[in-house]
C-alpha cells in the first residue's frame, strides 16, 4: 500500500504570482493522491490574495489540504482567508485532521499552524513577563491541539503538517540566533505522541530538506525555497506488521 | 537580472543592516522574511529568492528609495516552479 503525498509551503500567492505553478499542478492527479500546502500561502493574509490561493490550488483533481502560517495571520483576516479556501474546496486544518481514503489506505493527516520557541536546551521557558508568558503558552496549546488530532485518528497512515518546525534539523542553513522564531520542539513531542509516519512543514526558507524527530519520524521541510519546484512528492508505504527500521530513497519520477 | 549595484560610497554600519531587514519585512510591498542582508567590503548585500520579477524589481526600487545614499547590491533570483522529476520513497 503506497499513498503518494504532494507538498509545497510558503507560496506567498498574490496577484503577480497567479499562473506560475499551474501547469505543474495540472500533473498532480497523475502523479499524486493529495497535495498538502505548509502554510504561508499569502503574502499578507488578505481576503484578496486568498482569492488568488483558491485559483491557483482549487480545483486540481486531488484534495487539497493546508494549513495557515504567520504571514496568512498578518492582516487579521484569518475567518475570511479560510471560508475562501474552503469555498475553493481546500480543507484547512487548525488542530484538527481529515482521513483521506485512497484504494482501500486511510490516510490521516493532523495539521496546525505551530509557533516558536526553540528546541530543547536552547527554548524559551513559560515564565516571566506576561508576553514571554503568552508567547509559550500559545506554542504550548497549540501543540497540544496537534498532538491530539494526530492520536484520535482511526487511519493506516499519519502525516502531520505545520508550518513552524518541529526540528532543528531542517532549519539547517538558517542562522542560529531566529531558530525559536522557526519552530518548537513541542511540536515534535507532538508528533512523537502518536505512530506519525511523515511530519511535513515549512517556514524556513534558507533550511534544509531532511530530519527526524528524537522519536524516530521522518520530517521534512517542503518551503518553496528549499524544494525548488512546484511541490515535492513522496511515496508513503503503509507500515507493515512485525518490519522495523525506516528506508528514504529517491527515484525517478514516474518509478516507484 | 540578478545583481544590480547602485548608491554612495559610505560603509554601512550594523543599524542600517538592521533597518533594511526590517524594510523588507515590514513594509506591505515587500513583506519578505526569508531574504539575507550581509556586508561585504563597503556594500550591503541583499541575497535570496522571491515568488515574481515583479516583487525582485519592487525589492530593489524601495531599498534605494529609502536609502539613497548606501551601496546595495540586490541579488536576488526567482524560485523555480518545474514539475518534481524526482519522487522520495519512504518505508
Amino acid at each position: 500500500m503506497v499513498i503518494r503525498i504532494a507538498a509545497v509551503g510558503d507560496v506567498h500567492m498574490d496577484r503577480d504570482v497567479l499562473g506560475r505553478f499551474r501547469p505543474a499542478l495540472e500533473e498532480l492527479p497523475d502523479r499524486a493522491d493529495v497535495l498538502l500546502l505548509a502554510g504561508d500561502l499569502t503574502r499578507h493574509g488578505t481576503e484578496s490574495e486568498a482569492r488568488c490561493v483558491a485559483t491557483e490550488f482549487g480545483n486540481l483533481g486531488v484534495p487539497v489540504v493546508a494549513v495557515l502560517g504567520n504571514h496568512d495571520y498578518h492582516c487579521d483576516e484569518v475567518p475570511r482567508v479560510i471560508r475562501v479556501l474552503e469555498d475553493a474546496g481546500i480543507v484547512v486544518l487548525e488542530g484538527t485532521n481529515l482521513v483521506v481514503e485512497r484504494d482501500g489506505t486511510r490516510l490521516g493527516i493532523a495539521g496546525a499552524k505551530g509557533f516558536g520557541g526553540g528546541f530543547a536546551g536552547r527554548c524559551a521557558s513559560e515564565f516571566g513577563e506576561p508576553e514571554m508568558k503568552a508567547f509559550i503558552r500559545t506554542t504550548q496549546a497549540i501543540a497540544d491541539q496537534l498532538g491530539e488530532a494526530l492520536r484520535e485518528m482511526d487511519c493506516d497512515v499519519r502525516v502531520a503538517l505545520t508550518h513552524y518546525a518541529p526540528v532543528p534539523d531542517t532549519l539547517a542553513g538558517e542562522p542560529l540566533e531566529i531558530y525559536p522564531f522557526l519552530g518548537s520542539y513541542l511540536l515534535g513531542q507532538a508528533i512523537d505522541s502518536a505512530p506519525t509516519e511523515l511530519a511535513l512543514h515549512g517556514h524556513a526558507h534558507a533550511g534544509s530538506e531532511r530530519g527526524t524527530t528524537p522519536g524516530g519520524v521522518r520530517v521534512r521541510n517542503v518551503a518553496h525555497p528549499v524544494i525548488k519546484q512546484a511541490y515535492s512528492v513522496f511515496h508513503l508505504h503503509a507500515p507493515q506488521a512485525g518490519r522495523s527500521g525506516k528506508v528514504s530513497a529517491i527515484t525517478r519520477s514516474g518509478s516507484s | 537580472m540578478n545583481e544590480r549595484t547602485r548608491g554612495g560610497t559610505e560603509p554601512p554600519d550594523d543599524y542600517l543592516e538592521a533597518a533594511i531587514q526590517r524594510l523588507l519585512t515590514e513594509h506591505t510591498a515587500i513583506a519578505e522574511q526569508g531574504l539575507t542582508v550581509t556586508r561585504r567590503d563597503h556594500s550591503l548585500v541583499v541575497c535570496g529568492e522571491v515568488e515574481s520579477a515583479q516583487r525582485r524589481e519592487e525589492i530593489l526600487r524601495l531599498v534605494l528609495e529609502r536609502f539613497p545614499h548606501l551601496p546595495v547590491t540586490v541579488d536576488i533570483g526567482l524560485i523555480r516552479t518545474q514539475a518534481p522529476s524526482e519522487v522520495e520513497e519512504l518505508r
